[in-house]
């Protein structure tokens, strides 16, 4: 696993809120199969004192830190507060830091992301869904039910998208060891170099599936920066330029980032490119084949 | 959302960079008290929120006998399908070079990324490709509220000195203004000093509210009732109207239709967590398309609940045929529901989405 595993005590910022209290139960609940710490502490301004789902919440990250040991955070708030939060976590400490909240204005993120940068910390998201390595933790917002335990890493620019690849691994009896939503946005924390140098390093993973979408050029940077084998998929390929599609990062624009010179890079390089989600579990089997 | 020109130039003005004397006019005789300011020959340009205008007839080069006539034509035109209500009239330039100069959001830096080239005048994309060594680029830290004056020795080479501040100006406008995009192209040395002759900024969407923006104009009038319902939606141009839940599956969904060779009409992301009444507003603003012939509803549950979906699709009582793909938490209660009331579910979206091109086509 990367990033965390089940002795990683997990900090909730928005903790109080309907989202951030629903998931602090999610979160909960999948720890206590798993054996794990999961979320040890909860942080909204002005409600230190309460608790939610047993967990006591306090004013600051800071108060948070000195009563618990805190590895991860995962963050809740609202997108005008969402970079302070980022912020607010990297400055206390906190080296894994994972942001669902979506809408975050790209100047907030562009500045919180470069601070936690210089402290040390990794950003995953802002707009994602987090990230669970199966057995050990679920940081995030990921329907575990569909999650199985093997060797296969999943990098992911989508939510549904994953749980779909996820899903039909499962059903094909391929597990994984951690996925990862890295985000949506057009500037995120962690992006697929990131999370592939962490693969790299992790024993349990022997190959990743990279699932990209239309805008940038994320994904060919990843594919290119890695020795693991990979099987990837782009969505978007009917995507019309100049217009978001969905993601405020999926965009085609001045002629860039489209899904069809996406996939011919990537296969200029060597990655098979699934044309439908239907087909990723084969092509995965089919690395397996290769690799032994 | 992309600024029109006169709201990106009268930014970059009040930021400090000098532009070309220019009046906003909304009908043609509105320009004669204007005549005296802009000499004997200026442009008058259609403030139209497409891009390409110059070469769809909305960019007219007009004289002080003739100023009226022209304006009189231009406002009686439709640029690329749009009516033109505004015009800036603007004093024509003696250029003596060009320069651009842009500032991007650069996504494998995760910062602002700044681009100049000495050899303006030709499209910059262009220069791109063939000369990519004449543009030259920094990446700047956007936690800096000032870029430092290296980098901007770094950029103007040659260039007037002049242009320094213009680049931090713009910088500054970047930031401040919530800019996905802010570019001044071309910038211009004339016997009167430099000049930003057109000026480009996008707006972040996420960031509209704060600046003052009450809607997107970027959006289609559909487009915007359906943010109103916090959905994300795109109007395409094929017969199959589309739902899921999240932006890649919704995506990955129209890319299978074209894979089965079919036309997607839209596309609806009813996001997480969707309940039934969300669900059928979801329904009923996609089938109000008159395209649509059938509706893929492809939604994989996780926190959205199959059964709150398939109470949404009933209520929904819309006349089109429509498929559906549900999987996940409580997927035998919301089949159940369906099929009670006769509607077509299939198992996979491979399946749902190859019946629907099979309608369709």
């Amino acid at each position: 696993m990367i990033y965390g595993d089940k002795n990683t005590g997990v900090l909730v910022q928005g903790a109080t809120g309907k989202q951030g209290e629903f998931h602090i139960g999610l979160m909960n609940a999948y720890a206590q199969q798993a054996g794990g710490k999961g979320v040890v502490a909860g942080v909204t301004p002005g409600k230190a004192g309460q608790q939610v789902h047993g967990v006591p919440v306090y004013n600051t990250v800071k108060d948070a830190m000195k009563h618990h040991d805190i590895g991860a955070a995962v963050i809740f708030v609202p997108a005008g507060a969402a970079a302070d939060a980022i912020m607010e976590e990297a400055n206390a400490g906190i080296t894994t830091i994972v942001c669902i909240t979506e809408h975050i204005p790209v100047q907030d993120s562009m500045k919180a992301i470069a601070y936690a940068r210089i402290v040390g910390a990794s950003v995953i998201g802002p707009n994602c869904p987090g990230l669970l390595s199966p057995g050990e933790v679920k940081m995030g917002i990921m329907p575990a039910g569909l999650f199985s335990r093997g060797n296969v890493g999943i990098i992911s620019r989508s939510g549904t998208l994953t749980y779909e690849v996820v899903d039909e691994l499962t059903r094909a009896g391929i597990g994984q060891s951690t996925v990862v939503g890295i985000g949506g946005d057009p500037v995120i924390g962690q992006t697929f170099v990131d999370v592939l140098s962490r693969f790299a390093k992790d024993p349990q993973t022997k190959a990743v599936v990279l699932i990209g979408e239309v805008g940038g050029n994320l994904e060919e940077e990843g594919a290119l920066s890695t020795s693991l084998p990979i099987v990837s998929y782009i969505a978007g390929v009917s995507a019309p330029p100049d217009k978001r599609m969905g993601h405020t990062g999926a965009i085609v624009e001045g002629g860039e980032g489209d899904a069809r010179s996406k996939i011919a890079r990537l296969k200029k390089h060597g990655v098979p490119v699934a044309s439908r989600v239907s087909e990723i579990p084969e092509m995965v089997r089919e690395l397996f084949r290769c690799v032994c | 959302m992309k600024l029109r020109e006169y709201e990106a130039k009268n930014a970059i003005k009040a930021a400090g960079i000098p532009v070309p004397a220019g009046f906003l006019i909304r009908t043609a005789d509105e320009l004669i008290t204007h005549l005296d300011e802009l000499g004997d020959a200026f442009v008058l340009k259609a403030q139209v929120d497409v891009g390409g205008r110059g070469k769809a007839g909305g960019i007219l080069m007009a004289g002080r006998t003739d100023g009226i006539t022209v304006a009189k034509d231009l406002f009686g035109k439709q640029i690329k399908g749009l009516p033109v209500t505004e015009i800036l009239a603007e004093q024509k330039l003696d250029i003596r070079h060009e320069y651009y100069l842009s500032i991007t959001v650069d996504r494998s830096n995760k910062q602002p990324l700044i681009l100049f080239t000495e050899a303006g005048g030709v499209e910059i994309e262009i220069t791109a490709k063939e000369h990519p060594e004449l543009i030259r680029k920094v990446v700047a830290n956007p936690l800096m509220r000032d870029l430092p004056p290296f980098m901007i020795r770094e950029l103007i080479g040659t260039a007037p000195k002049e242009i320094g501040p213009i680049i931090n100006r713009l910088y500054r406008i970047f930031i401040d203004k919530d800019a996905l995009l802010a570019e001044i192209n071309p910038l211009v040395t004339t016997p009167n000093g430099v000049f930003a002759a057109d000026a480009k900024i996008i707006v972040d969407d996420n960031a509209l509210g704060r600046q003052g923006f009450t809607i997107n104009r970027d959006l289609s009038e559909r487009e915007r009732e359906a943010g109103k319902h916090g959905f994300s939606y795109v109007e395409l141009d094929g017969a199959i109207g589309v739902i899921g839940n999240g932006a890649g599956l919704t995506m990955a969904t129209l890319d299978l239709i074209e894979f089965y060779g079919g036309k997607a009409a839209n596309f609806l992301d009813v996001g997480g967590g969707a309940e039934s009444e969300r669900v059928m507003n979801a329904v009923r603003l996609v089938a109000s398309v008159p395209a649509v012939k059938v509706i893929v509803v492809n939604l994989l549950g996780g926190i959205t609940k199959c059964d709150e979906v398939a109470k949404g699709i009933i209520a929904a009582g819309i006349s089109q045929k429509v498929i559906v793909r549900l999987a996940g938490t409580n997927e035998a209660e919301g089949r159940r529901l369906l099929s009670e009331k006769g509607y077509e579910m299939l198992d996979t979206m491979d399946l749902v989405v190859k019946k629907a091109v099979e309608v369709t086509s």
